[in-house]
């Protein structure tokens, strides 16, 4: 039964996964590359909460969700003052602007 | 269980316009609303200190984060996306939803139980005892991206060009 219920958490976080996954093919702004990237996380730590939960071992499934919203926190952090830099170097916030790299 | 799918389907109903929304800073609320429901279905699951740090930190910390950056990067922020893509999205997600569909039915046939005794002590017990040394990572991450963050915010110098 519980197995059951595990397997609708699984497939409502690869729906994220998908959608996330959408974004970051398609979209051209850094923001909204972004957040689709924070949206695969959510789905990943739905993904590990659920299979805690499934496997009566939430407590660490749960300190594992907390270490990742932490770690979360310090990649947004650091990866949303990269864009404002790149903003203020290329006054844009398209991604095709960023083919300067090319080699 | 039926209460928690109508919670799951109003999480990757946020998600969703979280990414197809046009205007970012309605993307970024969205996203917060995403984290709300997310944080709720922890705390069904039985999983209460990741629900708080799901809401307090995720939908409250970042979401300011990410409007400050919306409004430092405001007059560049329109970037014209393809129009193909919110066109081609349905078909794309329509597909993905049945092929989603029969491989979780694949992996409930495939797995026979989740195997696993019921834990002995509280969530405190298995963070500080278990997985103390994910809290040394923990703090070596935040560390980081301090460091980080001021390096990438850091006065340039008149001696260097």
């Amino acid at each position: 039964m519980i197995i059951n219920e595990w397997v609708v958490y699984l497939l409502f976080a690869a729906v994220l996964f998908f959608l996330g996954l959408y974004c970051l093919l398609t979209m051209r702004n850094l923001i909204k590359l972004f957040i689709g990237i924070e949206v695969i996380g959510k789905g990943v730590s739905l993904v590990l909460l659920s299979t805690g939960w499934a496997r009566q071992s939430i407590f660490l499934a749960q300190s594992l969700v907390v270490t990742y919203i932490v770690i979360e926190v310090s990649l947004v952090a650091t990866a949303l003052a990269v864009i404002i830099n790149l903003y203020r170097v290329n006054q844009t916030l398209d991604i095709r602007s960023l083919t300067r790299l090319k080699g | 269980m039926t209460f928690q799918i109508i919670l799951l389907a109003a999480l990757v109903l946020a998600s969703a316009a979280a990414i197809l929304a046009k205007d970012l800073l309605k993307s970024a609320v969205a996203l917060a609303v995403a984290s709300l429901f997310l944080g709720i279905i922890f705390f069904r699951m039985g999983a209460p200190y990741a629900g708080v740090f799901e809401i307090s930190v995720v939908a409250g910390l970042i979401t300011v984060l990410f409007m400050l950056t919306i409004a430092l990067t405001k007059q560049g922020g329109d970037v014209r996306e393809s129009k193909t893509v919110k066109v081609v999205f349905p078909l794309f997600f329509a597909v993905f939803l049945l092929i989603d569909f029969f491989v979780m039915r694949g992996i409930l046939a495939q797995v026979p139980a989740l195997e696993g005794a019921a834990e002995a002590g509280t969530f405190g017990d298995v963070l500080w005892k278990e997985r103390s040394f994910d809290l040394i990572g923990q703090l070596a991450v935040i560390l980081a991206g301090v460091f980080a963050v001021l390096a990438l915010f850091r006065k340039r110098n008149h001696h260097d060009h």
